[in-house]
């Protein structure tokens, strides 16, 4: 693995009983890089997500993380890394204060710095006055939030967020996006899986496209527009284009009758 | 009121119970016959009984024509009491799925959005929570009567007590739910205006309502299915002025058939059928005004932070390990379902209690080195069993946090070994306590005794923590389900078998002391109590060490399997 990589995927395999998840994928991401997964339902986006934290083990292949060997060490690997699922499920008996302390400690983080930092996340996520609360009584957005805050509490060297803004109001999100941002100046990579094309643009250096299990395409804007043969076309017609589902005219027609 | 979206909502929310848990499926094909198993085998065991008893009715009354009319009043008698005995009956059944179906609102919620009017919603959710054990129990009553009426030539009163029995399961089914919406409603009140306090108020609550529940179940049943029934069939009639016992009154006069009694039989009759429309009727009002009501939020505390390890440093917990633990003391004490683990031991405690200070007659020795033996043992080994196959189970979908992080599979062992053991005890010195000032026993009693039920903890521990992570189950609804039913068996039965090797060296003073119970074979069998303590010491210690190593290697393979 080379120094640059934060992330190397080498003929990885994921099979379901009869449904091929993930094909024979090789991937690479750099450190500091923001690289958006993007990809139609069932694609494989999610499954290549949980292989980089060792949630899902590939029935092949190898799984670098930070210089780690996923299959080898998960723990050292589950340390180095923060993590957000889809619709994540979180321990709704605790409030959400408790539900960071723990994450703290789980993560091995000082007291001080632990309590310095889950205000800050507080106060710019705007869950202040809230925090004491059981989660049970929270709406999507703050659990989203308390997933999200979770996830960067430790100072990860790399991010794996799964539909990361989903349900945030645009206040936090735009929060999330620059934040983010700031973190690549410090050399965190994130990987970030969305349906919201808009903000893979906005947001990722560079993209791959995945489907049926593979990645179609890779690269940054412009690299797919040539790939694409788009040339001023915007990552919505780029991705229809490439995964083949430009027939949405046809499709609309049909259910309107 | 549509009666096929009843249906369609009804199996729905009684499907999701009976799918196959813990399995990654991309086909699944459902079995009917296969499905309703439990209904069948309520036939086929109603039906034999059935039989049974009609050829021992045919033998006996051969043998003797007197005992043909002593027959014929107990069977009209028990008959009678029937529908009143299955409405108690379900009503407790339905009422203790109901206290498990903690996750019912993720899957009951969908109906609220589809167009359904609330009287078809009610009726499914009625129907709902009547399928199951309470409708098995109505299958294996009517069948057994149907069957054994042909032998006594009472089919028409067989079959009136078959409908009655079905209309009092559905009666209870109907006062479940209207109790699950003011339960809902009134929970959220309490909540409300207690604050800061309610994660407690909530607790103690949940404790004190189970507690009287189980009280109230046991003090039912605790005499027999047989002293129930004479009691219903003696006190029904007395009673008419409740609606519970309206059908049992309604199918008396009809059995007694004068035409008098028969104008009676249908007036009951008609009031039953008012008061189970009336209570559909207000479950339906319940619902459409409370149903989508959503309890307030509870707020426990402001800008508390635990240190990093604490007390729990101090015992050698890392700090991954401390978080766990305390994790864990929340979940118990702050999920519903969860806490039903602290109702074991203090019923076995309330029960023996209740039978000793009921009406006063000497305990026999027998009895009385049971309840001692039971109350040291019995609980915290209870607790121990359950917790440890419960401990992997209970995180449910949130498991994707363990998995997800930097937590090892000695910790995570190390953490949920602790919380079993460290809780099982707490319980077995109140238990031990309360055993001490009530049944009085030696000293040299309480020490054997309360040694051997630290021995347990520390061995059954180990044994069903190592069983709960393979058995672990994360399905949260229709309720939690926490751990396999294969696996819950299987530690059932390791449990017991590791429970038994322990004791061993105890058994010939157990048998000894129950009333003389096969002393011949106990010449010379007695081993030194202290010579036998270590024995038990010895076995418990080499189990407990087994299977923690078992536990860790288990906590491995889940950590590489996690495919959540």
């Amino acid at each position: 693995m080379s120094e640059t990589s934060a992330v190397e995927l080498k003929s990885v395999v994921k099979r379901y009983s009869e449904i091929l998840a993930v094909n024979n994928i090789d991937l690479n991401i750099k450190k500091g890089e923001i690289f958006g997964l993007l990809g139609p339902n069932g694609s494989g986006k999610s499954t290549t997500l949980k292989m980089l934290i060792g949630l899902v083990q590939p029935d092949s292949g190898v799984v670098n993380v930070l210089g780690v060997d996923v299959k080898k060490d998960p723990v050292a690997v589950k340390q180095l890394v923060g993590y957000v699922p889809e619709s994540p499920r979180l321990y709704e008996f605790l409030t959400g204060i408790e539900y960071l302390d723990f994450i703290g400690d789980i993560y091995g983080m000082q007291t001080e710095e632990k309590k310095t930092r889950i205000t800050e996340y507080l106060k710019a996520l705007q869950l202040e006055g809230r925090e004491g609360d059981m989660i049970n009584g929270y709406s999507d957005g703050m659990k989203q939030k308390i997933a999200l805050i979770s996830a960067f509490l430790h100072r990860p060297k790399l991010l794996i967020l799964d539909e990361p803004l989903s349900a945030l109001d645009p206040r936090s999100a735009r929060i999330i996006k620059d934040f983010l941002n700031q973190l690549k100046n410090q050399g965190v990579t994130t990987i970030m899986s969305t349906h919201v094309l808009e903000i893979a643009q906005a947001v990722c250096d560079r993209i791959g496209i995945m489907y049926h299990g593979e990645i179609l395409a890779l690269g940054n804007m412009k690299e797919l527009r040539q790939m694409a043969k788009l040339p001023d076309s915007g990552l919505e017609d780029i991705f229809l284009k490439l995964t083949g589902t430009d027939d949405i005219k046809a499709v609309v027609e049909e259910l309107a009758k | 009121m549509n009666w096929k979206s009843v249906l369609n909502l009804m199996q729905v929310e009684r499907k999701s119970g009976r799918l196959i848990r813990g399995k990654k499926i991309t086909k699944y094909h459902e079995n009917r016959f296969l499905a309703y198993w439990p209904y069948w085998l309520a036939l086929a065991i109603g039906i034999a009984s059935g039989v049974l008893a009609g050829v021992i009715y045919n033998l006996a009354t051969t043998a003797d024509p007197e005992l043909l009319s002593m027959f014929q009043e107990g069977t009209v008698s028990i008959f009678f009491s029937l529908p009143t005995l299955v409405l108690v009956y379900s009503l407790v059944f339905t009422m203790m799925q109901q206290i498990r179906l903690s996750g019912v609102k993720i899957s009951t919620q969908v109906p609220y959005w589809l167009p359904v009017t609330w009287q078809e919603h009610t009726m499914a959710s009625i129907l709902a929570s009547l399928m199951g054990f309470p409708l098995a129990s109505v299958v294996f009553i009517t069948s057994i009567i149907t069957v054994f009426s042909v032998f006594i030539g009472q089919i028409v009163t067989a079959v009136l007590t078959s409908l009655a029995v079905l209309a009092a399961a559905f009666m209870a089914s109907t006062i479940t739910e209207v109790l699950r919406i003011l339960q809902v409603r009134f929970i959220g009140a309490v909540y409300k205006s207690s604050g800061r306090a309610a994660v407690w108020v909530r607790f103690a609550g949940s404790l004190l309502f189970f507690i009287l529940f189980y009280i109230g179940y046991f003090y039912v049943t605790s005499g027999g299915a047989v002293t129930v029934i004479q009691t219903i069939a003696s006190a029904q009639t007395a009673a008419w002025f409740i609606p519970f016992v309206w059908l049992g009154i309604s199918l008396y006069y009809f059995t007694y058939f004068t035409v008098t009694n028969l104008l009676i039989g249908f007036l009951f009759m008609g009031l039953s059928i008012l008061f189970i429309v009336g209570l559909f009727f207000l479950a339906t009002k319940l619902n459409m005004r409370f149903g989508l009501y959503e309890p307030p939020a509870i707020t426990v505390s402001r800008g508390v932070y635990a240190p990093k390890t604490g007390f729990l440093g101090k015992l050698g917990f890392s700090t991954v390990e401390a978080a766990l633990i305390r994790k864990d003391l929340k979940a118990f004490t702050r999920r519903r379902e969860l806490m039903t683990i602290f109702i074991i031991p203090i019923i076995i405690i309330i029960v023996p209690l209740m039978q000793s200070i009921g009406p006063s007659q000497a305990m026999p020795d027998a009895l009385l080195t049971i309840y001692r033996a039971m109350t040291f043992l019995f609980p915290a080994s209870i607790m121990t069993m359950s917790l440890g196959s419960f401990m992997i189970g209970e995180e449910g979908q949130s498991a994707w946090r363990i998995y997800a992080s930097p937590i090892s599979a000695k910790s995570l062992v190390k953490s949920k070994y602790f919380f079993i053991v460290f809780f099982s005890l707490l319980v077995l010195i109140v238990t031990g306590i309360f055993g001490f000032v009530i049944y009085h026993p030696t000293v040299l009693y309480t020490v054997v005794a309360g040694l051997e039920a630290v021995f347990l903890v520390f061995a059954l521990s180990a044994l069903s923590l190592s069983n709960g992570i393979s058995g672990a189950d994360f399905t949260e609804t229709p309720r939690p389900r926490m751990i396999r039913v294969e696996w819950s068996f299987l530690n059932l039965g390791a449990c017991l078998a590791a429970g038994v090797a322990i004791l061993a060296p105890f058994i010939p003073y157990a048998l000894s002391s129950m009333s003389g119970l096969i002393p011949a074979l106990l010449g010379g069998a007695f081993l030194d109590p202290f010579l036998a303590l270590g024995i038990s010491a010895v076995i418990a210690i080499v189990l407990a060490v087994i299977f923690y190593r078992i536990a860790i290697s288990n906590a491995k393979e889940l950590l590489k399997k996690a495919e959540m």
